[in-house]
């Protein structure tokens, strides 16, 4: 039989531990064990073969740490060729009958990838690459990722696997005694990913025993259609005499892994702790039981980092917001590359409902891929949501779905055969759900019979890539009603036809049905629940919309889907306060004390108040200038000097600086933009230098900044010097702040002084954070020193009267 | 896991408010500005904090001038004076966790009054959980006195000893700590320290 058949069919054994048993031969703490591979090849022969002699179908050659984050390419090479001949020289002299394989084994590389840490996914997919090829190469069997705990590196590591060998690659995580990775990842998210991403096999290993990996191993039964593995620890390490010994004896292991044999696991072995007395009561315990035939879960679910999403059950709610067309101010925050507004609009979503967002950063002038790859990266560090990528630029789909830490929906293909030759590939590597629209060349059938006939096609052409039709959702395409009168009536037709005729699920964009009449959302929700009650499985909609929102809540509710009424119920008691914050605030009451009562609620840090307070005194007809003038600003001051001499501190600041902002918002509201033809006063460049990840207290010296009315650019954290140099010199910056906050990063900090001193003269430059000192800063050549947030704006407002 | 290291899951660490508004920067005196949105924050927060740690024990001897703490050697004096009288140490690693970073990040989206009070419940968290960890090992070692903890980067205990205290825990694979290039640790609510134990008699 062939590995893969094997591996299907199972039982397959693993190997156990190999650190364990190195130590027992004399490795040293501290010692790495892939260095026995060159200076003990010997030692490490004889621990595989001893597992071979046991019954492992498969070792793991000893290259968990081998990666070119620790070593020289030269010396990974060394110690991947000696670890496989180690194997071979095994395999060649055991004596045993099985089949016999060797994986080329990869634990995590050691550093974090961004958000959280440092790595770059490309740089992680590199190194990965790297270690992979020479694995192939020395002439492994197939690639086991074992261990890894963070599901952004594992995808890494898997692409790399994929893009660089023909090898079956088998992945293994590692969970906590909660359940999830250490970055959050569940079972469900990481199979879901996994498999999208085409692993051969997954499963858990490491970190607990077999009795508490259990119930994990029992979801990954439940979750995968590929064959899953299970390699635990001899339980947990407890202490005796000074000695390490796991509390889980082999004859208990084995009885706990065989038990889940029925239950469909087939691939299993042990990690730390465990030896060839493990392995061989395990092939005992197991004998002759077979795991039931592998079975194909017919779900179409979607993943984020830590959250599935699976349409056909609930109707879904796909937040629709994060989409430029016809939306100014996000196509000006897109054009400015202002993270924090897509930001904001998916964590308002979310707070209102939604269960997926829908990424759209398509506006012209704008670098779609590079910006679509940045949206995805920076929601994915501040929301779990699953996301849709909504893009109709291939390249910008590609560079998006190989950073997305997940299984996402994917949208759009169409009928168009340009389209699907561009877009199926990509779902075939990256994995994902496609949306696919019912059109094709000829345009939008008029008949529901038509688009029907569409998505047969699509259906054939995915089958021809593998696709499942089960990861296909059909859009029937929503059509204003005021331009045709039968419509929506044919749009709901085409769904209910496909979703019959194909059994696939089906996705509508609802709000467009009701464009160019008045009372939108009264047409709109009753569109969108005769859509649902014909099945509809996703509802790209805004979830800010309280009427939209009652349609969908109250469906489930009348549907059986909503125990004990407890989301409407819920929904219901959100709509008062909702409907207040929609409300104008009452617009009387004399300018004076208004504007009396604005200085005092920017004083106090009092933000609802303080944009209350300057909506009416702006609906009474006061000036905005003058209210930030002769208001706000003294208001400010009153604060920055309280903070200056010790009397108010760094959150009662804080909270001031986020009521001016919010009066300033208003102000900014009403002028329509006129506010923005204000001559600022100078341009600002701000950020935190490389390798230093704190932007806390660069946070606050921007806000305070903008209060005091500088322009200000952030170019947020671990900045390069080319980066900061190329901001200053692109705006003419006149001023530059840097933050550092770690003595390791202050070199970085007079590199990027000095880049921009020796380049950009008339920049001046200011410098902050915890190690620096007054003298310090000077020493690196800054022309400032902030010892505080308020002390950089003084400091930005002397360099700009100087010039 | 490697031979002698020790893993420990700190459970839930209850929220100090107190503790909180110092990390963010309020004095004990003065009172929190009406609006702070701290409860909003507490209530984000929860469940965010999984405190673990990972502790070693080890021989403590000296070499001359160097210090040899047994998963390294150094030549520090402030530790030196700290550990005076000391024969032996332990050294933990203690983090809060990844989550504990996404919500801070999430937090300063929009708010840095937020993100500050999120920064600072974070810091409440590990050194809570680290508080915690030393109180155990004061239990499990009762003939010994426990000195306070030292971390790489006080006085002149130089921050590059991370690297060898990560190798020692393998604080990647116990409790996902990592180090970047500049030596910080990620996620970022970690603390690494050594404490000193002599006999209670020396005392």
């Amino acid at each position: 039989m062939s590995f893969m058949e094997l591996l299907k069919t199972g039982p397959f054994f693993l190997d156990g531990g190999m650190g364990t048993l190195l130590q027992a031969q004399g490795l040293r703490p501290g010692e790495a064990p892939e260095t026995w591979n060159l200076t003990h090849p010997e030692k490490v022969t004889a621990i595989h073969r001893a597992y071979y002699e046991a019954g492992s179908h498969m070792v793991a050659a000893n290259t968990f740490g081998v990666h070119p984050q620790r070593y020289d390419t030269a010396v990974c090479e060394q110690m991947i060729r000696a670890a496989i001949t180690c194997a071979e020289q095994a395999r060649w002299d055991a004596a045993a009958t099985q089949e016999r394989f060797i994986a080329l084994d990869i634990g995590p590389c050691g550093k974090l990838l961004k958000p959280l840490g440092p790595l770059d996914f490309e740089d992680a997919v590199n190194g990965f690459a790297e270690v992979i090829r020479m694995g192939a190469y020395y002439g492994a069997d197939c690639i086991f990722l074992e261990t890894m705990n963070d599901g952004a590196e594992t995808r890494a590591a898997l692409l790399a696997a994929k893009e660089n060998c023909d090898l079956p690659v088998l992945v293994s995580n590692a969970y906590g005694a909660d359940g999830k990775l250490m970055t959050g990842g569940t079972p469900e998210s990481v199979v879901a990913m996994l498999e999208g991403l085409g692993a051969d096999a997954v499963g858990v290993n490491c970190s607990l025993g077999p009795d508490a990996l259990a119930p994990i191993v029992e979801r990954y039964l439940e979750a995968a259609s590929v064959p899953v593995l299970m390699k635990p620890n001899a339980g947990l390490p407890q202490e005796k005499d000074g000695k390490t010994f796991y509390n889980v004896q082999a004859g208990e292991f084995a009885g706990q892994i065989a038990a889940l044999v029925p239950k469909g696991l087939r691939i299993m072995g042990g990690c730390c702790g465990t030896t060839p007395e493990y392995i061989r009561a395990l092939c005992e315990a197991v004998g002759k039981n077979v795991p039931p035939a592998l079975e194909k879960k017919n779900r179409t679910v979607i993943a984020s980092r830590g959250q599935t999403a699976e349409l056909g059950k609930n109707p879904v709610i796909i937040g629709e917001r994060i989409n430029p067309t016809g939306k100014k101010r996000l196509r000006k925050a897109l054009e400015e590359g202002d993270m924090a507004y897509v930001l904001n609009e998916a964590i308002s979503q979310e707070e209102r409902g939604a269960e997926v967002l829908d990424v759209n950063v398509g506006t012209p002038g704008v670098d779609e891929p590079a910006l679509l790859t940045q949206a995805v990266q920076e929601l994915q560090a501040v929301t779990d949501l699953p996301l849709q990528l909504d893009t109709a630029d291939a390249a910008a789909m590609e560079r998006a779905l190989r950073v997305y830490n997940g299984k996402a929906m994917i949208n759009s293909v169409n009928g168009k055969q340009e389209i699907m030759d561009a877009i199926f590939p990509l779902v075939k590597k990256y994995g994902g759900v496609l949306v696919a629209l019912t059109l094709d060349e000829d345009g939008i059938p008029g008949t529901a019979e038509g688009r029907l006939a569409i998505a047969e096609r699509i259906l054939a052409e995915a089958e021809k890539y593998g696709i499942e039709a089960k990861d296909i959702l059909f859009d029937t395409l929503t059509m204003t009603v005021s331009a045709d009168g039968n419509a929506a009536k044919i749009t709901l037709d085409a769904l209910k036809m496909i979703r019959e005729k194909t059994g696939c699920g089906t996705v509508l964009g609802v709000s467009n049905v009701s464009f160019g009449l008045p009372e939108r959302e009264v047409l709109g929700s009753v569109f969108l629940t005769m859509a649902l009650e014909r099945g509809l499985s996703a509802a790209i909609m805004n979830p800010l919309n309280d009427r939209m929102m009652g349609a969908m809540i109250s469906f489930r509710t009348l549907t059986g889907r909503d125990e004990n009424c407890g989301a409407y119920i819920r929904f219901a008691g959100e709509l008062p306060a909702m409907q207040a914050a929609a409300m104008p605030a009452a617009g009387s009451g004399a300018q004076e004390t208004e504007a009396k009562g604005l200085r005092r609620a920017v004083v106090k840090g009092l933000c609802r108040e303080a944009a209350r307070l300057s909506r009416t005194a702006l609906e009474s007809g006061q000036d905005g200038m003058e209210l930030v003038q002769q208001e706000i600003i003294p208001a400010l001051d009153e604060v920055g000097q309280g903070f200056e001499a010790k009397k108010i501190f760094l959150p009662q600041l804080m909270m001031s600086a986020e009521a001016a902002e919010a009066a300033f918002r208003e102000i900014k509201e009403k002028s329509g933009g006129q506010a923005e033809e204000q001559p600022s006063k100078g341009t600002v460049v701000i950020a935190t230098v490389k390798g230093d990840i704190h932007d806390i207290g660069k946070n606050i010296v921007r806000l305070l900044l903008e209060n005091y009315g500088f322009a200000v650019t952030d170019l947020g954290k671990d900045v390069a010097p080319e980066t900061v140099l190329e901001a200053v010199t692109r705006l003419h910056a006149p001023v530059c702040g840097l933050s550092a906050l770690m003595i390791t990063t202050v070199p970085a900090m007079a590199e990027t002084v000095k880049l921009l001193h020796e380049q950009a003269p008339w920049c001046r430059v200011m410098v902050g954070g915890a190690v620096l000192t007054e003298e310090y800063a000077r020493e690196i050549g800054a022309d400032g020193y902030g010892r505080d947030a308020m002390a950089a704006v003084r400091l930005a407002e002397r360099f700009m009267k100087e010039r | 896991m490697k031979e002698g290291i020790y893993l420990e899951e700190l459970g839930e660490i209850p929220f100090d408010e107190k503790e909180i508004l110092r990390y963010a920067m309020l004095p004990s005196f003065a009172p929190p500005p009406e609006e702070l949105p701290l409860r909003e924050c507490l209530e984000s927060a929860r469940g965010a904090a999984n405190c673990r740690a990972v502790w070693c024990r080890y021989p403590l001897k000296k070499d001359g001038n160097e210090l040899n703490l047994g998963f390294a050697r150094t030549e520090s004096k402030d530790l030196k004076e700290h550990l005076e009288g000391c024969t032996e140490i332990l050294l933990f690693a203690c983090t809060a966790g990844a989550e504990m970073d996404r919500r801070i990040a999430r937090a300063k989206i929009g708010s840095p009054a937020k993100g500050l009070l999120m920064h600072a419940i974070g810091a409440q968290q590990v050194e809570g959980g680290c508080d915690r960890l030393c109180r155990y090992l004061a239990e499990r070692f009762p003939d010994r006195l426990l000195t306070d903890r030292y971390s790489p980067g006080y006085g002149d205990l130089p921050l590059s000893l991370q690297r060898e205290v990560m190798e020692a825990l393998d604080c990647g694979r116990t409790i996902g700590i990592t180090l970047t290039d500049s030596l910080l640790m990620t996620p970022s609510k970690s603390v690494t320290a050594i404490i000193g134990m002599k006999e209670k008699e020396h005392a």
